[in-house]
């Protein structure tokens, strides 16, 4: 980029900023997205189940009785589990969930993990958020399709992850993504200096510093996103209204805000959501069960809303957690690290099912379940199937993809 | 106007221009004056006061940093968890993790050494381990050892850090046996430590992990303990020599290749200097190291008195990482103490001390900032500004009462003068009371609070977020 052209792009930021009619607004909403096949306003919600979610409790094979005999004091109990048929059904929490499964929105990918894999929940988070099982890499997948995607430069929100601090997935080298926890934390405080730092932002960019920097055009063009940005959100999303009861949760308030970004039209592609810990080594039943009821609900009333503002087919939901637990239980009534796990699709444009092999209890990678789909088959569905790019640049090669959606 | 420079992978940047390779190292041999000053005192610590800034800059960088190289570290007393019996209750955890990564803020806030501070922060990033919360003492540790060579030799650091508790935690080299070698250490401590990518073959890193076989760790006393019967005695072929390695031995090998010396170069040069050197750089910082068999000390001083250094490439060529920009802040405003709401701050502005990202340690450059982590910092500012306490800051004393002299001193004290010249005029204008804020003209009743907003604006510009 010619530093040229960032003053004019910096200009005509400038210029939206200064008008308070919504120009920005109604720019966005008009803006055609290019280069997605059919719908052109799709978004992936991305859930991380984070701590390493036990699959074995959360797909349950209340068919195999090798599950009964490994966790005499874990195992869900037969008469409790959710059937979806006479092998495998839902952690008994997952009631709404499990309706959205009944109405054919959810496919469950059986087995997902990646060769060689490690028990770090450090590495391995870093593993499936940069899909680098292989390398050190420090941009994330949807960092790199944010980047790569040809959306528009003025689009502040192209992605938004719903959390604290970026997570590593939505890392990227040219598109600033926004971490979000909430709208009121998205601001910049409200002190006496408000107008003073408005007024004092547009003659800061002043460009006759007596120093030269490679970093001076990244800086300016942050600062002036971050005021921008923080300044018109609650605008942009202030006409969404939902009746949706959302539970009083952590993921319930994310999903509710994920559905009003998508409500509100600002062509997000992206959207990051945090759930967990999951890491349960001791005492697992309580914890697990608690955080996939709340998973369950807050999906439930995710898609409820979704459906009540048509926006249910334009927004896959798809869940990963860093890994899966060990198959044998541990004398804590918990489960260690383990490896292999199930993932969750969820939408309106999703062809319903069971997809991959169901683990094999006996065939074990010392005492954990092997994977046989690669996550980043997952990935190349979600990238070239849902958003419509090419997958090998951004994942590094070819992988199998799943016939999974419409 | 010249085109962006590249954006390089990851998102580290080199400054423009073109160097003299002939003259990068060659001694600065100017008074600094306070600018110079200021960009040492940023560099080789975490900023300076008006006083010290102002001390500095009557010096030769001889002297300026002869002054820093020779302080002596007194990181403060042990935090008291830190001896509690281990291990910690959940709840004692994240109190014992506020209170390490609050001890280590304000030992760089208030050290007389900033420089090994500077480099325990290096070190930090450089070999990462990740804390060990139910057992601090461990990662108090290896933040000790960080310290004790922070101007040392970097091969015995290295050989130091390979039985480091942490470390061996943090890359499971408790797990590595010789009936199943773990080579998760033995690869980055050549991938990321050492040497770097496309210097070593799978083959170095299965030979080596044999090397560092029988290492393990008693977390309750916080002590890394060799098992010979679990190491590897056998014969082992490792960076095309031969022989019964043990740890030690394969470190001296990675030493003895010319690689190693322009790793640490280019990862020194990054640090100090500016981002993405060019090679003829690092070739002579490499020399140098090698020439002084990988004692920092010397090669320290020679950065940070080099006319590359202080030239204007370097010049604010590097982006303030959030521990840079919390604790320059404290110290640009004359605070003595950094509270618990700093860390809330440096969270969200994504750098937790003792929890690097990765085990490639924090990327920096442009990836400290997005929208997110610039609200965050502003927000910082705001907060930082508008507490308690601050009206004993140094130089709210004694400033005259005309808006003209007060923005003038501001623009200097936190700018060093940065500032273009339509954000000074705008400065001065917002002190007066004048433009879009009226707000009244500065009188001694409305003095702190004007000074304390003129601050935040300063602060607010791009040459605050550079260092």
């Amino acid at each position: 980029m010619q530093r040229r052209n960032f003053l004019l792009a910096t200009a005509s930021g400038l210029a939206v900023l200064a008008n308070p009619d919504h120009v920005f607004a109604r720019a966005l909403a008009q803006t055609p997205l290019p280069g997605l096949p059919g719908g052109t306003d799709r978004c992936l919600v991305l859930v991380n189940l984070h701590g390493g979610n036990d699959g074995l409790n959360c797909v349950v094979p209340h068919g195999n009785d090798r599950y009964y005999q490994v966790r005499p004091g874990l195992a869900i109990d037969r008469h409790d589990v959710l059937a979806i048929d006479a092998h495998v059904g839902l952690n008994p929490g997952m009631r709404s969930f499990k309706a959205l499964y009944d109405k054919g929105m959810v496919a469950i990918v059986q087995s997902v993990g990646y060769p060689n894999p490690d028990h770090s929940h450090f590495r391995s988070t870093e593993i499936w958020q940069t899909a680098a099982p292989d390398r050190y890499e420090h941009t994330g997948w949807l960092g790199r399709y944010l980047d790569d995607a040809g959306l528009p430069p003025a689009n502040l929100f192209k992605g938004v992850a719903v959390s604290k601090v970026l997570p590593e997935a939505m890392v990227s080298n040219r598109t600033d993504v926004p971490a979000i926890p909430g709208l009121r934390e998205y601001a910049m405080i409200a002190d006496g200096n408000a107008t003073a730092r408005r007024a004092f932002a547009q003659q800061a960019r002043d460009r006759r510093l007596p120093f030269e920097s490679p970093y001076l055009a990244h800086v300016m063009e942050i600062e002036a996103d971050a005021q921008r940005s923080s300044e018109e959100l609650p605008r942009l999303v202030s006409g969404y209204v939902t009746k949706a009861s959302y539970p009083a949760t952590g993921l319930g308030r994310s999903l509710a805000l994920a559905a009003q970004i998508v409500g509100s039209h600002l062509g997000t592609k992206a959207i990051y959501v945090e759930h967990g810990s999951f890491d349960t080594h001791v005492s697992q039943k309580t914890t697990q069960n608690r955080l996939l009821a709340e998973f369950s609900d807050a999906i439930g009333a995710f898609y409820q809303d979704l459906a009540a503002h048509g926006n249910d087919r334009r927004v896959l939901t798809v869940t990963f957690s860093e890994f899966g637990r060990r198959i044998e239980e541990n004398g804590s009534r918990g489960t260690d690290h383990g490896e292999a796990s199930p993932l969750f699709m969820i939408g309106g444009g999703v062809k319903g099912g069971l997809y991959g092999q169901a683990p094999d209890l006996g065939a074990t990678n010392m005492g954990n379940v092997r994977f046989t789909t690669d996550f980043r088959g997952v990935y190349a569905t979600v990238l070239e199937r849902w958003l419509g790019r090419p997958s090998a640049p951004l994942l590094g090669g070819e992988f199998v993809q799943l016939p999974v959606l419409t | 106007m010249a085109a962006q420079a590249q954006v390089d992978v990851g998102g580290i940047l080199r400054p423009q221009g073109s160097l003299d390779p002939s003259t990068a190292l060659r001694p600065y041999s100017e008074r600094l004056g306070s600018r110079a000053a200021a960009h040492l005192l940023r560099r080789a610590g975490f900023g300076g006061t008006a006083d010290e800034i102002r001390r500095y800059g009557s010096m030769h960088a001889g002297e300026a940093v002869s002054l820093l190289l020779d302080a002596k570290a007194s990181p403060g007393p042990t935090p008291d968890l830190v001896n509690a019996q281990a291990p910690l209750t959940r709840r004692d955890v994240r109190d014992v993790l506020d209170e390490l990564q609050l001890w280590w803020l304000n030992a760089m806030l208030s050290s007389p050494a900033p420089l090994s501070e500077k480099l325990t922060l290096y070190f930090h990033g450089h070999f990462t381990s990740r804390a060990t919360p139910r057992f601090p003492r461990i990662t108090y540790q290896q933040n000790a050892l960080f310290r004790s060579y922070a101007l040392g030799n970097l091969r015995e650091l290295t050989r130091a850090v390979s039985k480091d508790p942490a470390m061996l935690i943090y890359l499971n080299g408790g797990a590595n046996v010789a009936a199943h070698p773990n080579e998760n250490f033995a690869r980055e401590l050549m991938e990321l430590f050492t040497l770097g990518l496309g210097n070593f073959t799978e083959q170095d890193v299965r030979e080596s992990a044999r090397a560092w076989t029988g290492w393990h760790v008693d977390r309750r006393s916080a002590s890394a303990q060799f098992n010979p019967a679990l190491h590897d005695g056998g014969s082992k072929r490792f960076l095309g020599r031969t022989g019964n390695f043990n740890g030690d031995d394969v470190v001296n090998i990675i030493f003895a290749q010319p690689q190693c010396a322009r790793f640490f170069a280019t990862s020194l040069l990054n640090w100090f200097v500016y981002n993405n050197p060019e090679p003829q750089l690092v070739e002579t910082v490499a020399a140098m190291l090698r020439a002084h068999d990988f004692e920092l000390r010397p090669v320290v001083a020679a950065i940070l008195q080099s006319d590359v250094f202080y030239s204007a490439r370097a010049y604010r060529a590097l982006v303030k990482s959030p521990v840079e920009f919390v604790v320059g802040t404290y110290k640009v405003l004359g605070l003595s103490k950094l509270d618990a709401g700093a860390l809330p701050a440096l969270a969200q502005m994504g750098q937790r001390l003792f929890f690097p990202p990765s085990v490639a340690g924090w990327p920096g450059g442009q990836n400290w900032l997005t929208s997110g982590t610039m609200i965050a910092r502003q927000n910082f500012l705001t907060r930082v500004l508008g507490a308690q306490g601050l009206s004993a800051s140094v130089w709210l004393h004694g400033l005259p009462l005309t808006p003209q002299d007060v923005s003038k001193r501001l623009a200097q004290t936190i700018l060093q003068g940065d500032a273009a010249p339509a954000a000074l005029f705008e400065l001065q204008g917002y002190l007066g009371g004048a433009g879009s804020a009226a707000l009244g003209t500065l009188s001694v009743e409305n003095y702190d609070q004007r000074l304390r907003g003129a601050a935040y604006l300063a602060m607010a510009t791009p040459a605050y977020q550079l260092n």
